[in-house]
C-alpha cells in the first residue's frame, strides 16, 4: 500500500513540477498553434485552381471557345481565353505569364517553356474536335452519323473491387502520426533521463531514496512523465481533429478516420514509452553531469530512429517486408504497427503477437533497467559503467 | 532504540564496515566520530537500506529495521540536497508526505519548521532563490518534517557559521529533550563534546570506543596537566606524558591517570612558584586520538 501511495507521489510530484516549467508550456503552445495551423494552410493550398489563362490569335475557328470549356471540364479545371490582334502581343503575354499558352491560328500552341501536360491535352482535344467537326461536315453526313462517330459510346467498365476513398486520408493521418509518435516518446522519454539525471546531480536523490525504494522512484517518475506526455499527445490530438474538421472529402468520415489513428497512437505511446522510458531513465542514473548525459542519450535515441524511419515509409507500403517485420518486432513495433495498421488490415495474429512481443520486452527491461538504475543511482560523480551497476545492485 | 550489530560491508577491496555496531537510545544524542574513510557514512546509509550490509543488522525496538521503520527515521545523508526549482514549502511538504503525513498534516508541519527557521515569508519562494545557509536550513527540515522517531544526521554542522551551528546545536538538543534519539556524524570535536552524551568513535570499519562521554572520560587511562610556574608553562618533563598535541594546547600535557601528583608538584615548586597547577579529565579529543591511534 505504502508502494502505490509513494508511486503517486512521485509521479504527481514529476508531472506538476515538469508541466508548471514555462520551457513545457511554451513548447505545448508552439505545438498546439502547429498543429491547429496545418487544417488552414492546407485548405488554403486545396483551394479550386485558378482558370487556365489561353491566348488566341489569328483567325478562330467557329466555337474554339465552346470547346476550349468543354475540354477542361473533363479535367475539373476552368478556362479563360483572351484574343490578341497580334502575335507579337500574344507571344509577349505567353513569355510573361499572363497566358499559359497561345493558339496560333487554330492550328499552332506556342509555349513559354515547358508545356503543361494537361493543359496541352486540354488544347489538343478542343482543336481536334473542332477539325473533326469540320471533316464530318464536309463529308455530308446527318446529324446522328456525326453525333455516333464523335461520340462513340464508350467501353462499359467494372472493378473487381471497390477503391477505398478513405486511402489517401489514412496515409496522411498515418505519416502525421509517425511523426508526433517519434516526437513523444523521444521528447517524454529525454525528459524521464533529465528528470533521474537532476535528481542525481542535485544530490536530493539520497534524501529521496531514504524515503522511497528505488523501484517506487523511478515508477512514480515514469508514470508521471508518461501521463505529461499523453496528455500532450491528447491536446494534438484535439487540435489536429479540429484541423481535420475543416476538411470535406466525399464518402470519408474525416473525423472518424483520424479519431481512430489517434487511438492507435495513444495505445502504441503507452506501450513503447513504458519501453523506452526506461531505458531513459537507467542510462540517466549512470550519469551526473549533463556532459556524460549527451553519449548516454544517444543509445535510445539509436534504438528509436530506425523504427521512426521505417514508419515514415510505411504509409505508402504498409505490407512490404520490412514493414511487417517491424511491426511485429521490438524496439521497432511501437513505432511502426501504429501505423501500419492505420492504412491496411493487419492480421489478429500479428496483432497479438506484436504486443505480446514489446510487452515481454518491456517487462525484461524494466528488470533490467531497474536494476541498473538501483545501481548507479545513489554513485555521484563519474559515469557509472552499466556493468558495475548491475554488479552493485546486487550485493 | 536503534541497534547496529556487527555490521560488515565491501565495495570491492576496500572494507568499509568491519563488525561495527552501536545503540541510539531515545532522547540521548550520540555524536559518531571517527576519521574520513572510517565508516561512518556507510553505517548511516545501511539504516537506510541505502547500502545493504554484508553481514550484520540494524534493529529498531529488538526488530529488523524495515520500510515502514524507515519512513518514521529522519535522515541528512553528507551530500546535501533537494530540488532547487522546487518551492519550499511544497517541498517540505512532499517529503512530509512520502514519509506518510496526510496531505494536511504536511502542509502544516512545513509551516511550522519553515516559521522556526525564520522562512516563513520564503515559503513560496524555489530553493536555489535561498542563500546557501538558508538551503541548509530547509535541509535540515526536509529531514524532520514528518516528526521522526530517530533522526540519523551526517555531518550535520559542516558548512554553518558559529551561528549557525549553535542554532543547530539548540535544535538537537531539543530534539533529545522531546524524546527523539539523535546520532550525527562530525568532525568538530570540541562540537560534540558540548552537544553530545554518548560517543561512538569508529576506524577502519570497526568501534573503537563507544559509551556515555562521562563514561569514556572517568574510564581514561589518562588525566589532563595543566602547570605554570612563574608565570610560565612547565614542562614536567616525565616518561609517558605526551604534549595534548594541537597549537592551541601545546602546553597542556597528557599524562597517566596513576602518576604521583604530589611528587610532580613538589618538582614544580622547586623551579619556582607555582601559579597554575590543573588537572582534568581528558577532553574528547584526547579521547579521539587515542582510539584511532595507529
Amino acid at each position: 500500500m505504502n508502494t502505490l501511495r509513494h508511486i503517486l507521489l512521485v509521479a504527481y510530484r514529476d508531472f506538476m513540477q515538469r508541466a508548471k516549467s514555462r520551457a513545457f508550456l511554451i513548447s505545448m503552445v508552439v505545438i498546439i498553434g502547429l498543429v491547429a495551423a496545418v487544417g488552414p494552410l492546407m485548405a488554403f493550398e486545396m483551394r479550386d485552381p485558378a482558370p487556365y489563362d489561353i491566348g488566341a490569335v489569328g483567325l478562330q475557328p467557329e466555337g474554339l471557345r465552346e470547346a476550349l470549356a468543354a475540354s477542361a471540364g473533363a479535367f475539373d479545371r476552368a478556362v479563360k481565353v483572351t484574343s490578341y490582334v497580334a502575335l507579337e502581343e500574344g507571344e509577349a503575354a505567353v513569355e510573361s505569364g499572363s497566358a499559359d499558352v497561345l493558339i496560333v491560328g487554330g492550328a499552332e500552341l506556342v509555349w513559354n517553356e515547358e508545356p503543361s501536360l494537361q493543359l496541352a491535352s486540354i488544347v489538343t482535344a478542343a482543336v481536334q474536335g473542332i477539325d473533326r467537326r469540320q471533316v464530318i461536315a464536309d463529308l455530308g453526313l446527318t446529324a446522328e452519323e456525326a453525333a455516333s462517330l464523335l461520340n462513340p459510346s464508350p467501353p462499359g467498365s467494372r472493378t473487381l473491387n471497390d477503391p477505398d476513398p478513405e486511402a489517401g486520408p489514412k496515409q496522411v493521418a498515418a505519416f502525421a502520426g509517425a511523426i508526433i509518435l517519434y516526437i513523444s516518446i523521444l521528447l517524454f522519454g529525454q525528459f524521464v533521463m533529465m528528470g533521474v539525471m537532476e535528481e542525481k546531480s542535485s544530490r536530493v536523490v539520497e534524501v529521496v531514496l531514504s524515503r522511497v525504494r528505488p523501484h517506487e522512484l523511478l515508477a512514480g517518475k515514469v508514470l508521471g512523465i508518461g501521463i505529461l506526455g499523453l496528455a500532450q499527445l491528447l491536446i494534438m490530438g484535439a487540435a489536429a481533429l479540429f484541423t481535420v474538421s475543416l476538411f470535406d472529402i466525399a464518402d470519408v468520415d474525416l473525423g472518424a478516420l483520424s479519431l481512430r489513428v489517434l487511438l492507435s497512437i495513444v495505445f502504441w505511446y503507452l506501450i513503447g514509452f513504458a519501453f523506452f522510458s526506461v531505458a531513459y531513465a537507467a542510462l540517466g542514473a549512470t550519469v551526473s553531469r549533463q556532459e556524460d548525459a549527451q553519449s548516454v542519450a544517444m543509445l535510445p535515441a539509436m534504438l528509436l530512429l530506425p523504427g521512426y524511419f521505417i514508419s515514415l515509409t510505411t504509409p505508402e507500403h504498409p505490407d512490404s517486408a520490412i514493414s511487417t517485420i517491424a511491426s511485429i518486432v521490438p524496439p521497432l513495433s511501437p513505432l511502426v504497427m501504429p501505423i501500419r495498421a492505420a492504412v491496411t488490415d493487419v492480421p489478429l495474429w500479428e496483432l497479438l503477437v506484436s504486443i505480446g512481443l514489446v510487452l515481454s520486452a518491456t517487462y525484461l527491461l524494466i528488470r533490467l533497467g531497474g536494476r541498473i538504475y538501483k545501481g548507479s543511482i545513489l554513485k555521484i560523480g563519474a559515469k557509472v559503467r552499466l556493468r558495475d551497476a548491475w554488479k552493485a545492485a546486487g550485493q | 532504540m536503534l541497534s547496529l550489530v556487527g555490521l560488515h560491508k565491501s565495495f570491492g577491496e576496500v572494507v568499509a564496515l568491519d563488525g561495527a555496531g552501536f545503540d541510539v537510545e531515545p532522547g540521548r544524542i550520540v555524536g559518531f566520530l571517527g576519521p574520513n574513510g572510517a565508516g561512518k557514512t556507510t553505517a548511516m546509509r545501511c539504516v537506510f537500506g541505502l547500502v545493504n550490509p554484508d553481514a550484520g543488522t540494524v534493529t529498531w525496538n529488538g526488530k529488523p529495521v524495515d520500510h515502514d521503520d524507515r519512513i518514521r527515521f529522519g535522515y541528512m545523508p553528507e551530500e546535501r540536497g533537494l530540488y532547487p526549482k522546487m518551492k519550499i514549502g511544497e517541498q517540505l511538504a512532499y517529503f512530509g508526505r512520502l514519509s506518510g503525513l496526510g496531505r494536511v498534516e504536511a502542509a502544516t508541519e512545513a509551516a511550522t519548521w519553515l516559521g522556526q527557521l525564520g522562512l516563513a515569508d520564503r515559503s513560496l519562494s524555489k530553493l536555489e532563490e535561498l542563500s546557501h545557509g538558508n538551503q541548509q536550513r530547509v535541509q535540515l527540515a526536509a529531514s524532520l518534517v514528518h516528526k521522526p522517531r530517530l533522526a540519523v544526521l551526517d555531518e550535520p554542522f559542516a558548512g554553518l557559521d558559529p551561528l549557525g551551528v549553535e542554532a543547530m546545536a539548540d535544535i538537537l538538543r531539543s530534539l533529545a529533550d522531546s524524546g527523539m534519539g539523535v546520532v550525527f556524524s562530525s568532525h568538530q570535536l570540541d562540537l560534540v563534546e558540548d552537544v553530545c552524551q554518548d560517543v561512538v568513535i569508529i576506524d577502519r570499519g570497526r568501534v573503537m570506543v563507544s559509551g556515555t562521554l562521562e563514561g569514556l572520560k572517568s574510564k581514561s587511562e589518562h588525566l589532563h596537566l595543566e602547570v605554570t610556574v612563574d608565570g610560565r608553562e612547565w614542562d614536567p618533563q616525565i616518561s609517558g606524558a605526551s604534549s595534548a598535541g594541537n597549537a592551541r594546547d601545546k602546553n597542556r600535557y597528557l599524562v597517566d591517570r596513576d602518576i604521583d601528583l604530589q611528587q610532580l608538584l613538589e618538582r614544580a615548586q622547586a623551579d619556582g612558584t607555582v601559579t597554575r597547577f590543573s588537572v582534568e579529565p581528558p577532553r574528547l579529543s584526547d579521547i579521539f586520538r587515542e582510539a584511532v591511534r595507529r
